[in-house]
Parts: C-alpha cells; sequence; structure tokens
C-alpha cells in the first residue's frame, strides 16, 4: 500500500508543479510585450474587469485572448501527439511528422476560399483535413504494415503533397482573406476572443474525452491481441482515438495555423520525465503542452520588440534541434515500445 | 464447462480447423500439445476472437459463448496469447490493472475492490514486489508473470494461456505451470497450449493431442501414455521411469 501511495503523491505534485508553472508563465506572458506591465498589475487587471487603466484594456483585449489561444494550442497539438505517439506506436508519430496538419491546413484554406464568411466552417474543415489525412496514414502503416520509418516517410509525404496544395490555393486566389505565411509557420498574432470560441470549445471538450480514453491508449500499447484478450474493441477504440486526436489537431490548426513541433517535443519531454502511463501522460502534455507554446509566443512578441515574428518559427527553432536529437538518438535511447 | 460443438474455424479466410468437438471442464488443467503448425494456437483463438468461427458452436455453461460481449467474455474467460512482440514500458502494476478493464465502466477509474483484486493477483503471480517496476526492464520469466497478473486480475472461471512457457528458463517455466496448477486446485479451469510433452503430462488432468490441424486423441495422461499416440504423433516415446530414492515416478521423453 506504501508504494501505491507514494507513487500517487508523486503523481499529484507532478500535477501541481505543472500547474504552478502554467500559471507562472501565463502571467508572464501577459505581462511582457511591446508594453511591459508588472505581473502583480496584471493579476488586477484579471480580477478586476472594471478598472479602467489602459494598461488593463491591453491586457484584457488583446493579450488574453492571445495567451488563452496559445495555452489552447499547446494543450491541444500535445495531447494529440500523445495519443498518435501510443496508437502508432511510433515514438515519431505527431500532428506535424504525418501530416495532420498540412491536412487540416489544406482544408482550412478550402473553407476560406470557398466560404469566405461562414467563419464558424473553419474548424470543422480542419478536423475534417486532419481526419483525412491521419486515416490515410494509419491506413498505410495498418494494411501495408509498414516500419517506422515509412511511416514517417509517408507522413513526409503526404505533408508536402498537401503543403504543395496550400500553396496553390494561395497561388490561385491572391485575395485570400488571410496572412498565408503566418499561416503557414502558424501565429497566434491578433487571435480575438471570437476567433477562437469554436476551437476552444472543442479542444476543451478533446482533452476530456482524451482523458477518459487514456486507459484504452494504455491498452492498445499491449498489441491488438492482448487488447482485445482483455474485451476491449480494438478496431472502435483505435478510431475513436485518432479521432480524437484529429479533432485536437484540427481545432488548434483553424485558428493558429501550422504550429509546429510542439505536438512532437512535449510528448517526447513528458515521457521521458513522466513515464509512458497515459492517464498521468495527457494531462501532464496538456500542461506542459500549454506553458510551452505561451512561452514561445512570449518569446515571438519580445525578441525582436517591437517587430514580431510568427510564433511557429521561434518553435521550430527549438524544436528541430530537438527533433534531430531524438532521431540521432533513438537507438540508444529509451524507446516508446520495444 | 466450456464445449466445442462442431466447431469450424478460418484465420484470414483459410479454414484451419473443420468440426472440432471439446470439451474443457471447470477445475480441470488442460494442456494441448502438438507438433508446430497443428492448430493449437488456432483452436484457442476462438476464444478470444483471432480465429474466425465459421460453423458449429461454442457453449459456456451451456450459454453461446460467441454471444456474448467483449467485455463481458473478458469476464468469463482470459486469455493470454503468446506474447509479446510489443513490450509497454509501463509499470507492472498499471499492466496488471488492465486486468480489470472488463469490470470497468465509462469512467475508466478503478475502485477500491478492483484495487484489492490487482494486489492479489501480484501476489499470486508473485510479482507484487516489483509492481513499481517498468514491465520493459523484467527478464522474460518475471516479464511472463506481470502478464499472468494481469489475466489473473480478470478474475474468470477460465483461463487460456497459449505457450506461456516457450523461451524461459526451467525455473521461470515452473514457477508458472505452478501458478497455472495453483488455479485449478482453485476451482477454475485452466487451457494451456504446451510445447513440453512431459511437463504436460505430468501436470494436466486432461491432455488433447493435435496433429495436422485435428484433434487426433483426448484423455487423461495416462490413456495418452498407454494408447501409444505421442509417438504416432511426436515420434517420440514416453517412459515413466521410478526413482529409487524418493520412490516417486518421472516421465521421460526418449
Amino acid at each position: 500500500m506504501d508504494n501505491k501511495t507514494n507513487t500517487i503523491n508523486k503523481n499529484v505534485l507532478y500535477i501541481i508543479f505543472l500547474l504552478i508553472l502554467l500559471a507562472v508563465v501565463f502571467t508572464l506572458s501577459l505581462a511582457f510585450g511591446s508594453v511591459a506591465v508588472s505581473p502583480v498589475k496584471v493579476v488586477k487587471a484579471l480580477f478586476t474587469p472594471e478598472a479602467g487603466a489602459a494598461s488593463n484594456a491591453i491586457i484584457r483585449t488583446i493579450r488574453l485572448p492571445r495567451v488563452v489561444a496559445g495555452l489552447l494550442a499547446g494543450a491541444g497539438l500535445s495531447v494529440a501527439g500523445v495519443i498518435l505517439q501510443g496508437v502508432m506506436n511510433n515514438a515519431l508519430a505527431s500532428p506535424n511528422t504525418i501530416g495532420v496538419g498540412s491536412g487540416a491546413g489544406f482544408f482550412v484554406m478550402l473553407s476560406i476560399m470557398l466560404f469566405p464568411k461562414k467563419v464558424f466552417l473553419q474548424p470543422v474543415f480542419a478536423f475534417a483535413g486532419a481526419l483525412v489525412a491521419t486515416l490515410l496514414i494509419f491506413a498505410i502503416a495498418y494494411f501495408a504494415d509498414a516500419s517506422r520509418i515509412t511511416i514517417i516517410l509517408a507522413g513526409i509525404t503526404v505533408s508536402s503533397f498537401l503543403t504543395a496544395g496550400i500553396n496553390l490555393l494561395k497561388t490561385l486566389d491572391t485575395d485570400i482573406s488571410l496572412n498565408i505565411n503566418s499561416f503557414l509557420m502558424g501565429s497566434l498574432s491578433g487571435v480575438s476572443f471570437g476567433d477562437i470560441k469554436l476551437p476552444a470549445m472543442g479542444i476543451a471538450v478533446g482533452l476530456i474525452f482524451a482523458i477518459i480514453m487514456a486507459r484504452p491508449l494504455n491498452m492498445l500499447g499491449l498489441g491488438d491481441e492482448v487488447a482485445g484478450s482483455l474485451g476491449m474493441r480494438v478496431g472502435i477504440n483505435r478510431f475513436l482515438l485518432l479521432a480524437i486526436s484529429s479533432f485536437l489537431a484540427g481545432c488548434v490548426v483553424s485558428y493558429a495555423g501550422l504550429l509546429s513541433f510542439a505536438g512532437l517535443i512535449v510528448p517526447h519531454i513528458c515521457r521521458k520525465i513522466f513515464g509512458n502511463d497515459a492517464r498521468l501522460l495527457i494531462p501532464c502534455s496538456a500542461l506542459l503542452g500549454g506553458s510551452f507554446v505561451m512561452l514561445c509566443d512570449v518569446l515571438s512578441r519580445v525578441i525582436f520588440s517591437p517587430y514580431e515574428i510568427p510564433t511557429g518559427i521561434i518553435m521550430s527553432f527549438i524544436g528541430g534541434p530537438f527533433f534531430m536529437y531524438l532521431v540521432i538518438r533513438k537507438k540508444g535511447g529509451r524507446r516508446l515500445h520495444a | 464447462m466450456l464445449e466445442y460443438r462442431n466447431v469450424s474455424l478460418s484465420v484470414s479466410g483459410e479454414e484451419i480447423i473443420k468440426k472440432a468437438n471439446v470439451t474443457f471442464k471447470n477445475g480441470k488443467l488442460t494442456a494441448i500439445i502438438g507438433p508446430n503448425g497443428c492448430g493449437k494456437t488456432t483452436l484457442v483463438q476462438a476464444l478470444n476472437g483471432v480465429s474466425k468461427v465459421t460453423g458449429g458452436e461454442i457453449l459456456l455453461e451451456g450459454q453461446d459463448y460467441l454471444a456474448l460481449k467483449p467485455k463481458e467474455r473478458a469476464r468469463n474467460l482470459s486469455f493470454l496469447p503468446q506474447v509479446h512482440n510489443v513490450i509497454p514500458s509501463i509499470s507492472v502494476k498499471t499492466l496488471v490493472s488492465h486486468g480489470r478493464f472488463p469490470y470497468l465502466g465509462f469512467s475508466r477509474s478503478m475502485g477500491s475492490e478492483d484495487r484489492k483484486i490487482v494486489n492479489e493477483a501480484m501476489g499470486k503471480a508473485e510479482v507484487a514486489d516489483l509492481s513499481g517496476k517498468g514491465v520493459d526492464t523484467l527478464s522474460g520469466g518475471i516479464r511472463q508473470r506481470a502478464f499472468i497478473a494481469m489475466q489473473l486480475a480478470q478474475n474468470c472461471g477460465f483461463l487460456v494461456a497459449d505457450e506461456p512457457t516457450t523461451y524461459l528458463d526451467i525455473p521461470s517455466q515452473r514457477k508458472i505451470l505452478d501458478i497455472y496448477s495453483a488455479l485449478r486446485d482453485e476451482g477454475k479451469g485452466a487451457i494451456l497450449v504446451l510445447h513440453d510433452i512431459a511437463k504436460a503430462l505430468e501436470i494436466a488432468d486432461e491432455v488433447i493431442v493435435m496433429k495436422d490441424r485435428q484433434i487426433i486423441k483426448t484423455g487423461s495422461p495416462e490413456e495418452i501414455i498407454n494408447s501409444g499416440v505421442i509417438n504416432e504423433v511426436f515420434g517420440v516415446s514416453v517412459k515413466r521411469l521410478k526413482d529409487e530414492n524418493d520412490g516417486k515416478d518421472y516421465l521421460v521423453v526418449l
């Protein structure tokens, strides 16, 4: 019994630590920017909306939606990554490496071109695009019994195919009401509460379902026959998990564009620290992912202030080398599943 | 009682077994033996849905076993496949707790009763001390016991294990067969696919001998030994030798 109490206490401590980290980064993200506001004022502005100082307006109407958008983007992408890695039993899977991001992006572009007025359609299209790309890659992995590296190659191919599609749409429609560079890089610039209302609800729902599905995700890690013998409907659970993952990634892409790497590196860092039990991994990845994207976003605003660079660039500068490190180290390192 | 009545089985569209009839009893340990590729695994995999039943019926205590929902099935019969090309890097305790899956509701969280059963299962399989260790860090024999603990946590009347001792060293094999023998003594029905002929004849109450995708003979170990079927199927003979020191009989495959 001691053993169990210790594990639970340790897990609770992890979560508390990550929550504190999230709160700190959240406050700092609101404080930093072209106009610096002291963290104390930030907290005041959050809890007393009536106070009329100019800094309050900046924080509540400009920075707050952006910071919330970053938090949700990080949480959504990271959990999407955790699920993809688990379902495909592949440590290199993530919304980015298997083309889910560009699938969602391509469909968002379509939505913007075909139904420019209907903003609410963007998350729907993003989800559809993400699901199409996910199922395509999964079909390749499943029916061709492809090796891990084949899956990643297929993902890169699908990804570049769809990115070409995005560029084609951009070339065909020069009037498109979208900052295409920011979209391709992934950016949280100029996000308003109106933009994120629907996707934010989607991400919240997706995260709840991800937590509920943590045990089936763990069981898929035992292999299909063992999971099936334990009374799990393997096919339907796998599909549900892929759908949740696509839904999360799609919601994020619909407002943040192709924010790279969060979905790959955050799950990896979390696996190293917290282990592979999805019941702990999913909440931890959500919390750390939220902090990570908020942090990248604040850097993107501050580094070349007053100029702002797309958040995705910062993330790629951090994520790129980390990904290389993983690829190089993979053989000797701790594997997701042997 | 678990009965196969004229059961035909196919895997990936190919019919492997035709009209098999066999009965597994509660409180008995049944061993299935036969050369590689004789259909042993296909025969038992009817019970976890991997081989497809194309004809006949399977009855569990008189009820249609194949009509059970997956979770219901997993509450009545636990099946440990011939693992384990996938070795999860989760703790032993988490692995064993998966055995409670068929009992969990929508929230998938375990109650205190579930936790108690998980702890008991780890105790019986002698992996309680390792509950916090990663399954991927264990040696083959101990890892197999962790999987068996997961199977025990399912708390079923029938337990099936497909070659649970293959690739393991002798002490590990013995320990694992002891676990299943103890379960039999508790009144559970154990069904084991085994490679070791002498061991199977020594520990089983009933033996099923298969060859060329057919059940050749079923009976008590004594009947199997006396019938000469072992020689017919495996091309080896089994002798019973008495140890003069302790007066016990030992089976030797020659």
